[in-house]
C-alpha cells in the first residue's frame, strides 16, 4: 500500500475519532478515559501496523516519516505558542519555579535508578546507551498532559488552588521534558560524533535554537501588517514545516526546534486571536495520527525487563511526583500546604508525551530504543487508566476539603 | 518585508543545503525541508511577482524552476516525485472548485460558442501540425525518418497534444483574481471540457499511428469501450461523491475543511485505481453541490480555506518538474511549435467564435485564455515515450519543452485578457 493512501486512511480515522475524542462524558466511570483519551488508537495502530494487519507495514512508515516529523513541529509549535509571557506572568514565580524543581527532581531520580536497573537488566549493552535511555525515561517522566485536567474541570465542584496550580504545572512541564530532549540529541548527536563532543554538541543546540528565534522573527515580520487569513495559513505551514523539516535534516528534535518558533512568535506577535481557533483545531486529529503511528511502530514484545522497567516508572512517576512535594512547597514558600498526594493528579503524561516518544524513535534509530518505546507506551496506558481515580484523590479532594 | 525574508530564507537554504553540513544531514528528511522551503520561498515570489501585474501562480511556477532539479537543485529529482504525491489532492480540489464555480445557467447561455470554439480549435490546430508535419518533415529529424503516413500520424499526435488547455492553470488564475464573466465561464468551460475530447482523440491517434507503423494490426476496439467507462463511471461516481459532499453539509457541516480534503484525496485515489478521470469526478461533484442543493456556497468556502497551500506547492513542483535540459536541447524547435501553436489557437478560436456569432471582442482575444498546457499533455507525453521507445524520447523532449514555455506565457496572458475585458475582481464585488 503506498505511503500516501496510508496516510489518508490515518486522516480519515483521526478526523472521525476526533469527533468523539474529549467529548464531555462521564469521566470516572471505570475505563472511560481509556476510550476518552484516545489511547484506544494505540492499540488500534498496533493492529495496523507490521504485528497486525500490516497495513501500516515498515516501508509505508519509512514513506510516512518526512510527514511524521512535520507533525511533531506542529505539535512543539502549538505546545510553545501557548507559552506566552503575559499570560503566564499573571501566575506567581514560584510556579514556575516548582515546575523546574520538579521536573529536575524526576529526572535525577529516574537517571539514578533507571542507570542502575538497566545495566543490570541489559548488561550487555554498552553503558552510554543505557545512561542515555535513563536520561530519556527520566524526561519522558518530567512531561504531563493537561488534557486530563480539561477534561476533568466540569467535574471538579470547586476549582481551588490546587487545581489552578496543577493546571499550570501540566501545562508547562514539557518545556522542560522538550528542552531537556534537544540537549541529549545535540550532545549526544546521531550519528555520534568521535571528537570535540561537547564543542560540536553546544553549536548544534545554539545553532537550533538561534534558528529557530530567526525563523519566528520571519514569522513576525510577515504578518505585522494585516494579513488574510489564507496567507497567514501559507506562512505558519510554510515556516513550521521549513523549520521542522531543517531540524529533522539534522537528526535533531523538531519538536524543540518549533516550540521555541512557537514561544519566540507568540511573545513577538498580537495575532494570537487570529491564529489560536487555526492551530487548535487541528490538535486533536495530529494527536490522533501520532497514537496510530507510534502503535504502528511499537515492536510489542512483553519480556519480564520491561515490565520490571514499567513498574519502576510508574513507582517512580508517584514517588517523584508526590513525596517531595511537602518540602518543595516550604523551599518556595508556598501560601499553602503541598500535601504528597497532591502529586498524584501528575500521573496522566499525554499527548507530549507520545510525540516525544515518536520524536525518540526517529531520531535514534537503534534497537534499545524500541525497548524504550514499549515502557514507555505501556506505562502511559496503565497511568492513563489510574489518571481519572487518582485525580480524584488528588485535587478533588483536596479543593474541597479546604 | 516581504522581499528581505525571501532573500534571507533563500540564503539560509542555500547554507542548509552546502555540501560542507552534508556529513551531518538525514538525507531521508531532503522531502521535508523542501516542502517547507518551496512552499514559503514560492509563495513569497508569487506576491513578488504580483506587484509587476503578472499572476502569483506565474510566481509559484518560477520559484519552482529556480529551485529545482535543474538550476540550484535545493529539490532534487527525488523530492519533487514525492512531493508529487500532493498532485491528486491539489487536482481535485481545483476541479471541485472548478465544478462549483459552473453554473447551468451561464452554461447554456454559452453552450453554442463553448462547441464552436472547441470543434474548430482541435480541428483546426490538428490540421495545422498535419500541414506542418508534411512541409517540414524534411527540415526535423523527428519527422524526416518515418514514412509519409507515420508522419501524418505523428502530426496528428502533436496536434492533439497542442489542443490541450490545462484547466488546472486557469481555475488558479481565475480563482486568484477573483475573476466573473462571460469570458470568465466561456474559458473556464471550454477548458475542462476540451480535456476529455482531448483524452479521446488521443487514444485515437495513438492508435492510428500503430495502425500505420504496422499496417497488419487493426486500430483498437476497445478505445471507445475505455473512453465510455472513463465517462461514464466518472460521471457515476462524481455524482456519488457530489451526494456525499450536500448531505454532509446538510447534516453534520462540521469541520467542512477537513472533510473536503478527505474527499479529494480518496476520490483520486479511487479514481486512480479504477482507471477513471479524477478531474471530471470532482468537476461533477462540484457541479452538482453548486446546482441542485443550497451548499454550493459552502462548498467553495471550505475549499477556500484549505487551498491557497497546497495550489502553492503544486505549482511549484509542476515548475520544478519542467525538464530545462529537454528545454535547453530542443529550444528552438519548441519555440516554433509555440508560436505556430498560438497562430493556430487564434485561428480556431476566432472562427469558433464568429461562426458561434459572439461580439468581435470574444473573437479576437479569447484564444489568449487557452494557452497554458500542464497535466494532461504531460501525460500524453510519457505515454508516447513508453508506447515507441525508438522515436518517444525525442517527441517527450519536444513536448516537454513547449510544455514549459507554455506553462509560463499562459497564465500571464490569461491574468491579462481578464483584466482587459475587465471581469477581474467582480467576484469580489458581487459577493
Amino acid at each position: 500500500m503506498k505511503a500516501i493512501f496510508a496516510f489518508g486512511l490515518l486522516v480519515l480515522i483521526a478526523f472521525l475519532g476526533s469527533q468523539f475524542l474529549f467529548k464531555r462524558k462521564k469521566l470516572f466511570l471505570p475505563l472511560s478515559y481509556f476510550f476518552l483519551s484516545g489511547i484506544i488508537y494505540i492499540f488500534l495502530g498496533l493492529s495496523l501496523g507490521k504485528n497486525g494487519l500490516n497495513v501500516l507495514s515498515p516501508a509505508v512508515l519509512q514513506g510516512l516519516t518526512p510527514l511524521i516529523s512535520l507533525g511533531l513541529g506542529w505539535v512543539g509549535f502549538i505546545f510553545g505558542f501557548q507559552l506566552e509571557y503575559r499570560y503566564l506572568r499573571r501566575f506567581p514565580q514560584r510556579y514556575v519555579e516548582l515546575s523546574l524543581l520538579q521536573s529536575l527532581f524526576v529526572i535525577g531520580l529516574a537517571v539514578a535508578a533507571f542507570g542502575w536497573l538497566l545495566r543490570a537488566l541489559f548488561p550487555s549493552e554498552p553503558s552510554s546507551f543505557l545512561y542515555g535511555m535513563a536520561v530519556a525515561l527520566g524526561l519522558f517522566l518530567s512531561l504531563n498532559s493537561p488534557s486530563l485536567l480539561n477534561f476533568a474541570s466540569s467535574e471538579i465542584p470547586q476549582k481551588g488552588n490546587y487545581y489552578h496550580l496543577a493546571r499550570f504545572l501540566v501545562s508547562v512541564s514539557g518545556f522542560w521534558g522538550i528542552g531537556g530532549l534537544a540537549l541529549v540529541a545535540s550532545f549526544w548527536h546521531f550519528p555520534f560524533f568521535e571528537s570535540n563532543v561537547f564543542n560540536r554538541g553546544l553549536v548544534l543546540l545554539l545553532s537550533s535554537t538561534i534558528f529557530s528565534i530567526f525563523v519566528a522573527y520571519f514569522f513576525h515580520f510577515l504578518t505585522i501588517k494585516k494579513t488574510s487569513e489564507h496567507d497567514l495559513l501559507v506562512y505558519l505551514l510554510g515556516l513550521v514545516f521549513f523549520a521542522s523539516g531543517t531540524a529533522a535534516y539534522f537528526n535533531l528534535p523538531s519538536l524543540y526546534v518549533c516550540m521555541v518558533l512557537g514561544i519566540t512568535f507568540s511573545n513577538l506577535t498580537r495575532i494570537q486571536e487570529k491564529l489560536y481557533p487555526l492551530i487548535l483545531s487541528t490538535e486533536k486529529p495530529f494527536y490522533i495520527i501520532f497514537l496510530i503511528l507510534i502503535g504502528a511502530l511499537w515492536e510489542f514484545n512483553l519480556d519480564y525487563r520491561i515490565a520490571l522497567l514499567v513498574v519502576m516508572l510508574l513507582i517512580l512517576r508517584v514517588v517523584g511526583y508526590s513525596f517531595p512535594l511537602r518540602s518543595f512547597g516550604k523551599i518556595l514558600r508556598f501560601s499553602f500546604p503541598l500535601p504528597a498526594h497532591f502529586g498524584l493528579c501528575f500521573l496522566s503524561s499525554g499527548g507530549i508525551a507520545i510525540a516525544f516518544i515518536v520524536s525518540l524513535k526517529l531520531i535514534y534509530p537503534f534497537p534499545l530504543i524500541d525497548v524504550f518505546v514499549s515502557v514507555a507506551l505501556i506505562a502511559t496506558v496503565l497511568s492513563e487508566l489510574l489518571g481519572p481515580w487518582a485525580l480524584k484523590s488528588s485535587i478533588i479532594k483536596l479543593d474541597t476539603e479546604k | 518585508m516581504n522581499i528581505i525574508v525571501l532573500v534571507v530564507v533563500f540564503f539560509i537554504m542555500l547554507f542548509l543545503k552546502s555540501s560542507s553540513l552534508a556529513p551531518f544531514s538525514n538525507p531521508s528528511f531532503s522531502p521535508t525541508i523542501s516542502l517547507g522551503f518551496i512552499l514559503i520561498f514560492a509563495f513569497l515570489v508569487g506576491k513578488a511577482i504580483n506587484r509587476f501585474k503578472l499572476p502569483q501562480i506565474t510566481g509559484f511556477i518560477l520559484a519552482g524552476i529556480f529551485c529545482g532539479p535543474y538550476i540550484l537543485k535545493f529539490l532534487s529529482i527525488g523530492d519533487v516525485e514525492n512531493l508529487q504525491l500532493l498532485d491528486g489532492l491539489a487536482l481535485s480540489l481545483i476541479a471541485l472548485t472548478a465544478g462549483g464555480e459552473m453554473r447551468i445557467t451561464h452554461l447554456r447561455k454559452n453552450v453554442k460558442a463553448i462547441f464552436s470554439i472547441l470543434i474548430f480549435q482541435t480541428v483546426i490546430i490538428i490540421a495545422g501540425f498535419v500541414i506542418f508535419g508534411l512541409f517540414g518533415r524534411s527540415f526535423f529529424p523527428l519527422f524526416s525518418d518515418k514514412t509519409l503516413a507515420q508522419g501524418f500520424a505523428l502530426s496528428i499526435l502533436l496536434g492533439t497534444l497542442a489542443t490541450a488547455t490545462s484547466p488546472s492553470t486557469t481555475i488558479a488564475v481565475i480563482t486568484e483574481i477573483k475573476a466573473k464573466g462571460k469570458y470568465t465561464d466561456l474559458i473556464l468551460s471550454t477548458a475542462v471540457i476540451k480535456d476529455f475530447l482531448v483524452i479521446g482523440l488521443f487514444a485515437l491517434s495513438l492508435s492510428l499511428y500503430r495502425f500505420l507503423a504496422a499496417p497488419g494490426k487493426a486500430i483498437e476496439a476497445n478505445v471507445l469501450t475505455m473512453l465510455l467507462w472513463e465517462i461514464g463511471g466518472s460521471v457515476l461516481l462524481g455524482g456519488l461523491a457530489g451526494l456525499g459532499i450536500v448531505l454532509y453539509l446538510k447534516y453534520i457541516n462540521r469541520e467542512t475543511a477537513v472533510f473536503i480534503l478527505g474527499v479529494a484525496f480518496f476520490t483520486y485515489q479511487i479514481s486512480h485505481n479504477l482507471g477513471l478521470h479524477p478531474l471530471m469526478i470532482c468537476l461533477v461533484a462540484g457541479f452538482l453541490v453548486e446546482n441542485f442543493s443550497s451548499r454550493g456556497d459552502s462548498l467553495i468556502q471550505a475549499i477556500e480555506k484549505v487551498s491557497v497551500p497546497i495550489y502553492v506547492v503544486f505549482f511549484a513542483i509542476s515548475g520544478a518538474s519542467l525538464n530545462l535540459e529537454a528545454l535547453r536541447r530542443s529550444w528552438v524547435l519548441a519555440l516554433i511549435f509555440v508560436v505556430w501553436r498560438g497562430i493556430l489557437k487564434f485561428s480556431g478560436t476566432y472562427v469558433g467564435a464568429k461562426v458561434a456569432k459572439e461580439d468581435p471582442g470574444v473573437q479576437k482575444h479569447s484564444w489568449a485564455g487557452f494557452i497554458s498546457q500542464a497535466g494532461v499533455a504531460l501525460g500524453m507525453a510519457v505515454i508516447v515515450e513508453r508506447a515507441f521507445p525508438e522515436w518517444g524520447g525525442e517527441f517527450k523532449a519536444i513536448v516537454l519543452a513547449v510544455i514549459a514555455i507554455n506553462q509560463i506565457i499562459g497564465p500571464v496572458l490569461l491574468q491579462r485578457l481578464l483584466f482587459k475585458v475587465d471581469e477581474a475582481g467582480k467576484k469580489q464585488i458581487d459577493s
